[in-house]
């Protein structure tokens, strides 16, 4: 679940100052970050929120150096660095000029807000009070929003024209543009061409498509003359709403309703039309800053399932056997054609088809820009239930269930990539030119500690770090203590 | 003094190294610096795509 969160968060570390300044003036903003954009990993960075959310006064960085254990201070360090990168933690200087740590204030006081519930300021949107004249249940948001999130990748892979029989969905000139902005598809005369980033794109789970998408959203909203933080604090608004209950549009802002109206075509929220007076958020919507797993099934399964009426999770459809036949029970055009990047289909039944996967094919979906690990964690979220059922029934000696997909072919797909992809490259920054060990010693036992260190040799005095912004504070600081 | 360097941290077999570093030797403009040993190296973050391109035609060649 690494690279559902670490998208969204990357792109909040890469904003100035002044936006986290802005955004965390809303309460459900703040709440919204600080559910999901700390991830799981870093649970001690909640837990210093907490604890800090409350005190009146900054606390000394050596009361809190004392809470965690000495052997965790590599955990310790990350967080901190994360919540400073957040902006949500800062440092100041007490009155006896001891450095201490507090949470910076717009973020505490809507968070305090948040969770006090005293705020009045519409921040988690208004239920719609107008009688309802057609229920719309959650099955029909479910339905809705799986059919026009399909509908965005059908048009992606290029499966629309092929599928008479499907009911269409009408995408919007908004929505093309924006999957050709983010370099997801070419549209050359009248074809669609889908890119590399496209093809990495709708192999990932649905959570990470759609926070992929609303960045793009966010990032073109300049460009159309909106508010990219008014756009952004709308969608967390969003985030923390409750699936199947309506909401009032009345207390809008245009630009607020304009989003609207582009993110229905994604099927992340639902109206009845486009001047009606309320709208519902979808499961797309909800569950963006809810945990992930809570959301991988309900959507997933229904989103990527077989298109008969089995939902829900384990209603995978794959079956791959330790000669690298493959046999996938489907009559979904996307699904045919997601399967087809990485894979030689042989025949093609009214529910199913079938292929193999050889080097050439998975050479060609490598070419285009798939790893291995795309291809293998979509053939392991799709497998058919009878391959689980297999291997949970086979204990490997250990008691532990063998792997779902035959290890044989997992073990190759990779040798096939590794065979293509002989370097790994890192972009970052190398240190160097350290006049002692000492001096190199600590910096780099710092960059170890928040987690940047990528390489390092004594002999050399050299280290190579992905960021170095930390790592040059921290050596400007230690020049001043020294001397 | 110390000094930080922008570049690509690059992870490689000792056989491509060797590669990357008979391309470096024509014009000098690959590397970064040469991490000394096996199989590490730091190289120019522009040059990385043309290196993939130059290596994949020597390696897939029939």
């Amino acid at each position: 679940m690494t690279s559902a969160t670490s998208r969204p968060l990357e792109y909040l570390e890469g904003l100035p100052g002044t936006t986290f300044y802005k955004l965390y003036q809303q309460p459900s903003t703040a709440l919204a970050i600080f559910r999901r954009m700390l991830p799981d990993l870093v649970n001690v960075a909640k837990c210093f929120v907490m604890a800090l959310l409350y005190l009146k006064d900054p606390l000394p960085t050596a009361d809190l150096e004392v809470w965690v254990n000495s052997e965790s201070k590599k955990e310790r360090d990350n967080a901190l660095s994360i919540l400073g990168r957040l902006h949500i933690l800062s440092t100041t200087l007490t009155g006896d000029n001891v450095r201490a740590y507090m949470i910076t204030n717009p973020f505490a006081a809507s968070l305090r807000q948040a969770l006090t519930g005293a705020e009045d300021s519409h921040s988690f949107g208004v239920f719609s009070q107008a009688p309802e004249h057609t229920l719309t249940s959650i099955t029909d948001l479910d339905e809705y929003a799986r059919r026009q999130w399909e509908g965005v990748m059908g048009y992606m892979v290029g499966t629309s024209a092929l599928s008479g029989q499907r009911d269409m969905v009408n995408l919007s000139k908004g929505v093309k543009q924006l999957l050709q902005a983010g370099h997801l598809v070419e549209i050359r005369g009248n074809r669609v061409d889908i890119t590399k980033d496209g093809f990495g794109f709708v192999l990932q789970d649905v959570n990470t498509q759609v926070w992929h998408i609303l960045i793009l959203y966010v990032e073109s909203a300049e460009a159309i003359g909106m508010d990219s933080v008014e756009v952004l604090s709308f969608l967390f608004l969003l985030s923390s709403l409750e699936l199947g209950s309506s909401y009032d549009k009345s207390h809008m802002t245009p630009n607020q309703l304009r989003t609207l109206m582009d993110l229905a075509d994604f099927g992340i929220v639902y109206q009845e039309h486009a001047d009606a007076t309320r709208f519902y958020p979808t499961r797309l919507a909800t569950t963006l800053t809810s945990d992930s797993s809570a959301l991988s099934n309900p959507v997933t399964g229904s989103l990527t399932g077989p298109a008969g009426p089995s939902g829900g999770s384990g209603s995978g459809f794959i079956i791959i056997e330790t000669n690298y036949r493959l046999y996938a029970y489907t009559s979904s055009p996307l699904q045919i054609s997601l399967i087809s990047l990485f894979t030689n289909l042989k025949y093609r039944f009214p529910n199913l088809v079938t292929g193999k996967i050889t080097r050439q094919s998975v050479r060609r979906a490598i070419e285009m820009g798939i790893t291995a690990d795309q291809i293998i964690s979509y053939l392991l979220s799709h497998a058919h239930p009878q391959l689980r059922k297999h291997s949970a029934a086979q204990p490997n000696g250990k008691g532990v269930p063998a792997s779902v997909l035959p290890p044989t072919v997992t073990d190759q797909i990779r040798l096939w990539q590794l065979e293509r992809d002989r370097l790994r490259a890192t972009a970052g920054f190398l240190f160097k030119d350290f006049t002692s060990l000492a001096e190199y010693q600590a910096p780099c036992q710092y960059a170890a500690e928040i987690g940047v260190l990528v390489w390092k040799s004594d002999r050399k005095r050299m280290f190579f770090v992905t960021r170095h912004e930390q790592v040059a504070a921290f050596l400007r600081s230690q020049k001043v203590g020294g001397k | 003094m110390p000094r930080a360097v922008r570049g690509l941290l690059i992870e490689c077999d000792p056989s491509i190294k060797s590669m990357i570093l008979k391309y470096d030797e024509e014009r000098h403009d690959y590397i970064v610096e040469d991490l000394d040993d096996e199989n590490h190296l730091v190289i120019k973050e522009s040059q990385l795509q043309n290196l993939k391109v130059r290596l994949d035609q020597v390696l897939t060649a029939p």
